[in-house]
């Protein structure tokens, strides 16, 4: 089976600033891994590159088999394949519940036939198996800006669950929770991929939360990969080099 | 400093008011009783000629629908062009110039222009509605365009939707209620504003409320009135219930 995703070398600027820097990165078939980094490492730019995006970068990316090519958006189907959890969640404040999940498979449906509001069998039945496995069930006509902020990130949740991905990405899904919902969310996200057995890249600047969940932890740092291990195998010195690290030009940096 | 600025231009304004107007204060003394002796006039109403009063009140209903179903047609194209997300600088800033300037031309003047144009008749009354309320509606349609949240947008292309289902799903439900919410308020303006086009000509009810009062008839006159404030009344009704449901 060929890599879920494929980078070499790839890089990307803001205005002239590094963003990315000759990332290479190689992801296999349901793994889980995190995107490990301080604020600004290039963890959001990476997953948008994965996601499709980014406009211009240099360098080769494959994701899910298909090439990234600049400046052309991947076609709908590509869209389909990968599932991203966005970190403000993005969704349309006045639709239900119901609706916002269902948002989720428009990339599955016969356009005309949306637009109606008539949606298949298929598609409902792929909408209430997310609400059921996010348990959203009791909700799913409320309108989505008279539910918890909680509830709100399970409906986006639910919403990419239903979209059935072949992909999960998320941006940083926890870093605006408390440790016990940052692990409940956690196992959520990839208990459930791991229940369909593909692939989750989410980004996180927590170190022990991220190895609890994931297989393997990228540490990224000024839009370079500092390392790559196994989760087991992250020691406190990755995390100091990560976070306090020694700049090229040695010497402490301490980020702030 | 600038607060001082401003009262002192308030104080101006004031006095200037009250010195420069030839207001006749003189003749305030005597008002009460001739507005005693008007209003006694008005009483009875004269009911008899209620099957008028309604024909006119239905013609002014009839302009302010087709006037505010026109213009919703106009402001849809012209909101787009003056969207400042959808268009660049040099064609948003203009439209809304332009915009701007039809706000400021009072609805019974371009009734005037109207009738000088097609004659008289709801004709008139229907397209001086339509160009009146179109420098409004385009404007907060184009509002609406602009404050549409983009996360979400982007999240349902980031998902397979192509830019119709993008309209449908994202952008729509996110307009819809300032649209319709928009759309019902300027029709209860333009509904109280064509009661008086009929005086210029452009029809509808007006025109009863002219003839009475310059042929002294009072007591119809005194109907006219209680019609329409029936149904300046039952429109706000109306709209209240509507806009509740558009939060
Ligand atoms: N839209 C943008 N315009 C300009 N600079 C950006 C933009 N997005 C990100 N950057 C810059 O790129 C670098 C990486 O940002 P980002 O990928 O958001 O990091 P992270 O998600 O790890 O916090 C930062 O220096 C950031 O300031
Ligand atoms: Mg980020």
């Amino acid at each position: 089976m060929s890599a879920t995703v494929a980078l070499s070398n790839i890089s990307h600027q803001f205005d002239g600033i590094a963003a990315l820097q000759d990332v290479s990165l190689t992801v296999k078939p349901g793994e889980i891994v995190v995107l490990l980094g301080a604020s600004g490492a290039g963890k959001s730019t990476l997953l948008s590159l994965l996601d499709g995006r980014l406009d211009e970068w240099q360098g080769q990316a494959e994701v899910l088999g298909s090439k990234l090519s600049e400046g052309t958006a991947p076609t709908r189907q590509k869209r389909t394949e990968v599932g991203f959890i966005f970190q403000e969640f993005a969704l349309v404040d006045r639709l239900s519940v119901y609706q916002n999940v269902m948002n989720g498979r428009l990339g599955h449906m016969r356009v005309w036939q949306s637009l109606w509001g008539r949606f298949d069998e298929r598609d409902h039945m792929a909408v209430s198996a997310a609400l059921r496995d996010t348990g959203l069930a009791d909700l799913a006509r409320r309108r989505t800006d008279q539910i918890s902020g909680g509830q709100r990130q399970r409906v986006a949740i639910a919403r990419c669950l239903a979209q059935e991905p072949k992909l999960i990405l998320a941006d940083e899904p926890v870093s605006n929770l408390d440790p016990a919902h940052a692990e409940k969310i956690l196992a959520l996200i990839t208990g459930q991929a791991r229940k369909r057995g593909i692939g989750v890249i989410f980004s996180s600047h927590q170190p022990e939360l991220s190895q609890r969940f994931a297989d393997r932890i990228v540490g990224l740092r000024q839009g370079e990969i500092l390392f790559d291990s196994p989760a087991g195998q992250i020691t406190q010195d990755h995390i100091k080099q990560l976070y306090y690290g020694d700049t090229p030009g040695g010497g402490l940096r301490v980020v702030s | 400093m600038s607060r001082i600025v401003i009262w002192v231009s308030l104080a101006v304004a004031i006095l200037w008011s009250l010195t420069t107007a030839d207001i006749g204060l003189g003749k305030l003394p005597g008002a009460g009783v001739r507005l005693a002796d008007f209003l006694g006039r008005m009483l009875p109403p004269d009911l008899s000629i209620w099957p008028e009063v309604l024909n006119g009140l239905a013609e002014t209903l009839r302009i302010a629908i087709l006037g505010t179903l026109f213009s919703v047609i106009l402001s849809s194209g012209l909101a787009v062009l003056a969207s400042e997300n959808l268009m660049p600088p040099a064609i948003w800033r203009p439209v809304r110039a332009v915009l701007a300037v039809i706000r400021a031309i009072p609805l019974i003047l371009v009734a005037m222009l109207m009738v000088g144009a097609v004659g008289l008749g709801p004709l008139p009354g229907i397209l001086a509605v339509t160009f009146h309320a179109t420098g409004m509606l385009a404007k907060f349609y184009a509002e609406a365009i602009d404050n549409v949240a983009s996360a979400p947008v982007a999240a349902l292309e980031s998902a397979g939707a192509n830019t119709v289902q993008r309209l449908r799903w994202a952008i729509w439900p996110q307009m819809a209620p300032v649209v319709l919410r928009d759309t019902v308020f300027r029709f209860e303006l333009n509904l109280r504003e064509s009661l008086i086009l009929g005086i210029v000509g452009a029809g509808g009810i007006g025109l009863y409320i002219q003839t009475y009062v310059r042929s002294f008839q009072y007591e119809k006159a005194a109907t006219v009135t209680l019609a329409i404030i029936v149904l300046v009344l039952l429109s706000e009704l109306i709209n209240g219930a509507l806009r509740k449901r558009f939060s």
